[in-house]
């Protein structure tokens, strides 16, 4: 699978990046397969809130927490970017 | 009723007095203060999660409670700490309102959880990995002078070395109208049981009829005056010189705290 | 210095559960919870609330207006009940105005005022000319408003150090009459409904769409309430229940979540057992944290099944009126009081069947018997402890 981000995922990376302040990364070098959680960029659970939160303001849908499939969605850039692209309210650019 | 202290370490931030050797110096006149503030202090004591969510108050506050740490050779988790802001986290607060007044629903977990009046303790004490016990005080205009009597209270009562921690930071939005307060600042004492060769406090307290604080003289004042923690400073404009000095300030409407510093 | 036992001389509660300790300790004995639906503010979040009734009908007496909002019309309702203020004022006629010291606790104060002022601004941007009252926009609202209150004008200090805050009021108190600074203390605490705690609990997902359930396997976290309390400590006395000691402590580990071993609480426990020269098989009764959040109450059963003989009776009364934040510390050291004044041990209210996680000293059901030391444990957000030590008046 490509390791270079698609254009949904670069706008989400950036969301990322932004929403919680991640300092020192680039967006662009977020490799979209690599874990975002514990591994990887090291997020926690507040952090998964956040997301939550900023996803649902971007992209008009809530991410529920209750969500059976979390952990797939949540596993890396490119899993959540996927789950947005299927459910996003708000058209894309 | 008398309290002895020792002073062990100081330390003090503002944006155009970046730390205590600049501001004894402008304190006492032996040069300007620099033109250019300074950007905030940067928490490198926390990691890089804890490190990302930290508002200015954390940063503040962990810059001079660190600073006063090393400057008294005291491990940092060796040492109970009083942390005591006039108003808190205004910028959150700002933030809180605005929200709650808008998009109640959408508010940010992380900044939820940066708002407790504790938050900076809390940040300070994860970082440092310190079990001893904080305190989180407020106590309007009379903030620095009713902390420092609890900072020096509990060194009398336990015997043992404590971290006063103060801050206030530049209120934002329509808050800022009756919570008024400029730029950021904080500073540290490291406070313990008296020992020979070093400063001391002594604090008493006083039943006055009119309130009479000693005001603020040096050229770092008008630097700090905006904010809300700037009754401190007379007694940092003491510390800035060897020679003793009796301070006066308010801990209530109608009481003093006289601080003989030696 | 050792620490020294004080004397509580008059102490009172108001919560959804009740107005006074008479109120409240019928409401504990018939088992009657003051939890309702949340109906606060204008678009209320699924969730069951400890709510006071009738404080929006009830402004602050006329010279106290400067002071009026919701937490200080709270906490007039807390000074009001059992004689409070005429047990502080005289306390103040015995020792001095400047000798009796006011040491009160809160998370939020009057920050609800705030969030009012922020729905009404004026055209330019500023606050609605009734909220431009600088004195409740700012944490020591409720201890300058108690201390006005009581026409006390010694020490005055608000504690804010989240769910902890009221509890640890009560240490802080011990050492200002141990030292000298005065001769007794107005402790206690104060918190309220507010937009800020309703929606960043649950921007947490903390907070449970049905009455909380302290320590059940299905519990689905916390619900939250307001109340008042205040506890008059004093150097000289000859009557009421003890302060036989107290423990603090951090976790230093998360801003909002406990220490997996619970390493803090275990300290402050151990802290306070020592300062009161107890051991655990001493201690009859335990008012729990027990906010029946998944981890709290987890970290906590474990905390007493380690640390406590099976004979302790241990439980969380939250069930009765929801998680009070700052005011949790008082309310439920006022609790403890009445355990040992009125020999009412207070179950756990809403549980149904306990977590594994528990050992045998967390009931479910209330049970009377005559007590002579309890202890009340806070743990609060950011990681702080306090655990209190009562003893019976003897």
């Amino acid at each position: 699978m490509s390791a270079t981000q698609s254009a949904g995922e670069r706008e989400l990376a950036e969301l990322i990046v932004t929403a919680l302040n991640l300092e020192g990364v680039a967006p662009a070098d977020i490799d979209p397969e690599a874990p975002l959680f514990k591994t990887g960029l090291g997020l926690d659970s507040i952090d998964a809130l956040e997301l939550a939160l900023e996803i649902s303001k971007r992209y008009g849908f809530q991410l529920r927490s209750d969500d059976e499939n979390n952990v797939r969605i949540f596993s890396s850039l490119r899993s959540l970017a996927a789950h947005i692209e299927q459910h996003r309210v708000t058209p894309a650019h | 009723m008398t309290l002895r202290v020792a002073i062990e370490g100081v330390s003090f931030w503002a944006s155009r007095l970046p730390g205590w050797d600049i501001a004894q110096a402008v304190i006492r006149g032996e040069q300007a203060p620099p033109e250019a503030p300074s950007a905030r202090p940067a928490p490198t004591l926390l990691a890089p999660t804890e490190r990302r969510r930290a508002p200015d108050t954390v940063a503040v506050a962990l810059e001079v409670a660190g600073r006063a740490c090393e400057a008294s050779g005291r491990k940092p988790s060796d040492l109970p700490s009083v942390f005591a802001s006039t108003h808190g986290d205004t910028a959150i607060s700002d933030y809180m309102c605005a929200t709650l007044a808008g998009t109640p629903t959408l508010i940010s977990p992380i900044k939820f959880h940066n708002s407790v009046h504790n938050a900076a303790a809390g940040y300070w004490s994860i970082g440092t990995g310190s079990l001893a016990p904080y305190t989180a005080i407020s106590a309007s205009q009379y903030t620095f002078a009713a902390g420092l009597l609890e900072a020096a209270t509990q060194v009398v009562c336990e015997h043992r070395p404590v971290l006063y921690v103060v801050f206030d930071i530049e209120s934002k939005g329509p808050l800022a109208t009756v919570a008024a307060s400029r730029g950021l600042f904080g500073a540290a004492l490291v406070l313990a049981p008296p020992a020979q060769q070093q400063r001391t406090l002594i604090l008493t307290t006083e039943t006055v009829s009119s309130l009479d604080p000693t005001v603020a003289r040096s050229a770092a004042a008008p630097l700090v005056a905006d904010n809300a923690m700037a009754p401190c400073l007379p007694l940092f404009e003491v510390l800035a010189y060897s020679s003793p000095r009796t301070v006066r300030m308010c801990l209530s409407r109608s009481t003093a705290l006289n601080v003989q510093v030696n | 210095m050792q620490s020294r036992p004080l004397r509580i001389t008059a102490y009172t509660l108001c919560s959804a559960a009740g107005d006074g300790r008479a109120a409240t300790l019928a409401a504990l004995r018939e088992r009657r919870s003051g939890l309702t639906r949340n109906d606060f503010g204008p678009t209320p979040i699924a969730t069951w609330i400890g709510r006071v009734a009738g404080l929006e009908q009830q402004p602050l007496p006329e010279q106290f207006a400067e002071w009026d909002c919701r937490n200080n019309r709270l906490a007039w309702r807390g000074l009001l009940a059992d004689g409070f203020i005429q047990a502080a004022e005289a306390a103040r006629d015995r020792y001095g105005a400047d000798r009796v010291a006011v040491v009160v606790g809160t998370s939020t104060s009057s920050i609800g005022a705030s969030e009012e002022a922020y729905t009404r601004l004026d055209a330019d941007g500023r606050y609605p000319a009734d909220l431009r009252r600088p004195i409740i926009h700012t944490p020591h609202s409720l201890g300058d408003f108690v201390q006005q209150v009581l026409g006390l004008t010694g020490v005055s200090v608000t504690v804010a150090t989240a769910c902890s805050s009221s509890a640890k009021v009560f240490a802080q108190a011990e050492r200002l009459i141990r030292t000298g600074i005065a001769d007794a203390a107005v402790v206690g605490g104060v918190d309220s409904l507010c937009g800020s705690v309703l929606f960043g609990f649950n921007s947490l997902e903390l907070v449970s769409a049905e009455p909380c359930r302290p320590f059940d396997v299905e519990r689905k976290g916390i619900n939250l309430g307001e109340a008042a309390g205040f506890a008059l400590l004093e150097k000289q006395a000859v009557r009421g229940p003890w302060l036989l000691g107290y423990g603090e402590s951090n976790d230093a580990h998360h801003m909002s979540t406990p220490h997996p071993e619970g390493l803090g609480a275990r300290l402050a426990l151990t802290d306070a057992l020592r300062r009161a020269e107890l051991q655990p098989s001493h201690i009859d009764y335990i008012n729990l944290h027990g906010t029946a959040s998944q981890k709290n109450d987890e970290v906590e059963a474990k905390v007493v099944a380690d640390m406590f003989p099976a004979s302790t009776f241990a439980s969380s009364t939250k069930g009765w009126m929801g998680h009070t934040l700052g005011a949790a510390g008082i309310v439920e050291a006022a609790i403890s009081l009445l355990a040992l004044d009125h020999q009412l041990l207070p179950g756990t209210l809403n549980a149904q069947t306990l977590d594994p996680a528990c050992g045998p000293q967390i009931q479910r059901e209330n049970a009377e018997r005559k007590i002579r030391c309890a202890l009340s444990f806070s743990f609060g957000f950011g990681g702080s402890n306090c655990v209190l030590v009562f003893g019976a008046d003897r």
